[in-house]
């Protein structure tokens, strides 16, 4: 089961961190089609959130088609997000983890890794857009 | 029904001073509002009227489509600093609630309060205050209320005993869809818990609204130095507040729409941003309904 | 409401009735001595075989004057006790009454306990009820003790009417306490704190005895007046139990010649008259009283002053409760 927690200093808001760490954790498969998210009033209580809130976060994941709700039972995970298997993720980590090692002895900070990689990204991935597959679009 | 709670131009004056003027609100039922203003707004005024302890002296107040008298069954009420019997213990308390309560969850009480490791045999004068809160809540929340008042909670609290309470706060909300109505001066905490928002100030309403609407009509603009109240940008209903340095302006605003124009960068408001830009200037308000003071904007930006 | 009223104030309760006890536990030693020297030392047998009438004869050594001071000889000095005793219908007034309502605002305990499922109203007549009850059962006990503790000194000081003697019997101790516990229930209501309700319930209490005592009690009825030439040999008994309320000496135009008090010549003295126009016959003692008869009705009357003063007290702190708190 997933256990969330808030960032308070983030603008972003909270339904919206909640959905996202919703969908990391599909990503990373730490839940699988099938498993229940926590029920609402655990998570409202665990966080002293409005449990409208937690619905809200909720409903949203459900209008993306990532989780159905089932009245008196709880929300339940419909799909998944992982894409490729996690060896593959292993592996992918393990380069990133020397690359990032040269890039800081190459001089670059924090700040700069993350500017380089987000322009990068935004680049490759809209090349990709026009050609493949993509994380976040609907498949279904 | 629809609104928990709902005044209609209510006043409490006290000898020539009125506490409470001109006040008309509504509370949805199924949200957690909150109350706020400074010190002798008026808050507790309010929350008095609202539960019975004091009769208006103008205007109307109806909790639950019904006067305070005949609705008190369904609402649970916490004053200030959680008033308890100190010689009690808190099972003494929950047996009090029993004999003089018809709706009353004894078993549910004492769970809550066992969970919270609170000691039930120990006189409750001898716990702490957080401990006190928690017991008080309990009690509120044993008559199973469909209205829950709470005045200023969890002011003298220290910042975990704070954040328990609101857990159990928040955890009765999601099991029974308890209104709530809490006031505060503590707006940091409002935001994780609020969704409605009540502003009082100077013993008027202020601000009422939706705080996701709220925040979503708020921005801050900033922008290259201009005169001081020039005239109106366009998406803005009205402006707060305006600030100026040398080389730069920044309005606090309530929006109608989206502000394109490129000279000015929007930026959200946090919750109690935006209560502190109001409190400061009592002469504006965000009201449902028609506007009370403000530069309205006479051009449309069409898309 | 009454399971509330007794677990918020069976320690209070408690106290009292120790106290009481500890009062009684007191008493009783000295009034046993009082009424074992009352009965065994002369004054019951002088009282008994002379019948105690309205007048004797000195001449023939009638009175039992005697006996009654070697008996307020050695137990005089007590009715200052009387004092202390008079007092504690006062102090139940305090320690039940005014807490009442005033520590419960004081404590802000009314914003839990009014938002529950029960009115103001039977709040407050249950509370004020069960507690009133409480200090009228104490009191019962102690006027009960007091009336048989005070009887020896009553018959040998003279009157039952009189001032302390009067107000440590009967009934009126019950409904000093009822008056002082709803004296102490409406001051917490007024002020809504327990100190100034205290020092209301104190100041209320005396002034109030004080004025009825003072200004009442002598004219509930009527008083008798009875003249007695000065010249007389027959002396009016002063253990009859007439409560005097003024005696003085007139002459035969009705000038006053001596005030508060009396002059008795036997009709020997006229023959060798030492100091003329002392024993004039002509002149009078004028007394004022009221007959020793007349003890239980005043006793009533008194008693339905401050029952009447009470149960406006307690509707007036009712009123308050209900409708001047928040």
């Amino acid at each position: 089961m997933i256990e969330f927690h808030l960032d308070g200093r983030s603008k972003v808001a909270t339904y919206l961190q909640l959905v996202q760490q919703v969908k990391q954790s599909l990503r990373l498969g730490l839940i699988d089609p099938g498993d229940q998210l926590p029920r609402v009033r655990e998570v409202a209580e665990a966080l002293a959130i409005n449990p409208n809130t937690v619905l809200k976060a909720y409903r949203q994941l459900e209008l993306e088609h990532l989780v159905a709700a089932r009245p008196g039972v709880g929300t339940f995970v419909t799909r998944s997000l992982a894409g490729p298997a996690l060896a593959n993720q292993a592996a992918l980590r393990h380069e990133l983890i020397g690359w990032l090692s040269r890039a800081r002895t190459a001089g670059l900070d924090q700040e700069d890794v993350v500017a380089l990689v987000e322009t990068t990204m935004r680049a490759t991935f809209q090349e990709g857009l026009d050609g493949g597959a993509d994380e976040g679009v609907d498949t279904a | 029904m629809s609104t928990a709670l709902e005044t209609r131009g209510l006043g409490k004056r006290y000898g020539r001073n009125w506490a409470l003027r001109e006040c008309s609100l509504a509370v949805p039922a199924g949200r957690v509002a909150g109350l706020v203003g400074p010190n002798g707004a008026g808050k507790t005024t309010l929350l008095h009227l609202a539960v019975g302890l004091l009769r208006p002296d103008a205007g109307s107040v109806r909790v639950l489509g019904d006067t305070p008298e005949t609705g008190l069954p369904r609402i649970g009420f916490v004053a200030q600093d959680a008033p308890l019997y100190r010689d009690f213990h808190a099972a003494d308390l929950i047996t009090m609630g029993q004999k003089l309560n018809k709706r009353w969850d004894s078993g549910f009480a004492r769970d809550r309060l066992t969970q919270l490791r609170i000691p039930l045999d120990r006189k409750v004068g001898k716990l702490s205050a957080g401990q006190r809160a928690q017991v008080a809540l309990a009690l509120a929340l044993a008559r199973k209320p469909d209205l829950l008042l709470l005045d200023e909670p969890v002011a003298s609290l220290d910042p975990l005993a704070r954040r328990e309470f609101l857990q159990v706060l928040m955890g009765g909300v999601a099991e029974h869809g308890t209104t709530v109505l809490l006031s505060s001066h503590l707006v940091a905490d409002l935001e994780r818990v609020c969704d409605y928002l009540i502003v009082l100030n100077e013993s008027r309403v202020q601000v009422l609204g939706g705080v996701e609407d709220l925040l979503a009509t708020h921005k801050v603009l900033v922008g290259p130095r201009r005169a001081d109240r020039a005239g109106p940008v366009a998406g803005v209903a009205t402006v707060i507040r305006e600030s100026h340095t040398d080389r730069q302006t920044s309005l606090l605003v309530r929006t109608h729409g989206p502000v394109l124009d490129p000279a000015w960068m929007a930026r959200d408001l946090t919750l109690e941003d935006l209560v502190l830009a109001y409190l400061a200037e009592p002469s504006s308000g965000s009201l449902p309904g028609p506007d009370r003071l403000g530069i309205e904007n006479g051009m449309e930006m069409t898309s | 409401m009454i399971w509330l009223t007794w677990r918020q104030h069976r320690l209070q309760a408690a106290y009292l009735l120790l106290g009481t006890l500890a009062v009684s536990a007191a008493l009783f030693p000295i009034g046993r001595a009082m009424h074992s020297a009352f009965d065994n030392d002369g004054l019951a047998e002088c009282l008994r075989t002379n019948g105690n009438p309205e007048f004797i004869r000195p001449a023939e050594g009638m009175g039992c004057g005697e006996f009654a001071d070697l008996f307020m000889g050695r137990f005089g000095s007590l009715l200052p006790l009387g004092i202390l005793l008079v007092l504690l219908p006062m102090l139940v007034g305090l320690f039940l009454g005014a807490p009442l309502v005033a520590r419960e605002v004081e404590q802000g305990t009314h914003r839990l306990v009014w938002t529950q499922g029960v009115s103001r109203l039977r709040w407050a007549t249950t509370k004020f009820g069960l507690i009133t009850l409480f200090g009228l059962a104490l009191a019962a006990g102690y006027a009960v003790l007091l009336t048989w503790w005070i009887e020896p000194l009553a018959a040998a000081a003279g009157s039952r009417l009189e001032w302390l003697v009067f107000d440590l019997q009967g009934v009126v101790p019950l409904a000093y306490t009822l008056f002082a516990i709803a004296l102490g229930i409406a001051a917490g209501a007024v002020s809504r704190k327990l100190l100034p309700a205290m020092g209301i319930t104190l100041a209320g209490f005396v002034v109030a005895r004080v004025l009825v005592a003072w200004l009442g009690r002598p004219r509930y009825q009527e008083p008798i007046e009875r003249r007695i030439s000065v010249v007389t040999d027959r002396l009016p008994n002063e253990l009859h139990g007439e409560w005097n309320l003024s005696s003085g000496v007139y002459d035969a135009s009705g000038r006053q010649i001596v005030a508060n008090g009396n002059r008795y010549c036997p009709p020997e003295a006229l023959a060798n008259d030492r100091a003329p126009g002392v024993c004039d016959p002509t002149t009078y003692n004028l007394e004022v009283y009221q007959p020793a008869g007349r003890f239980w009705t005043f006793q009533w009357i008194e008693a339905g002053i401050f029952a009447v003063l009470a149960a406006a007290l307690l509707a007036f702190a009712v009123y308050r409760v209900r409708n001047r708190i928040s």
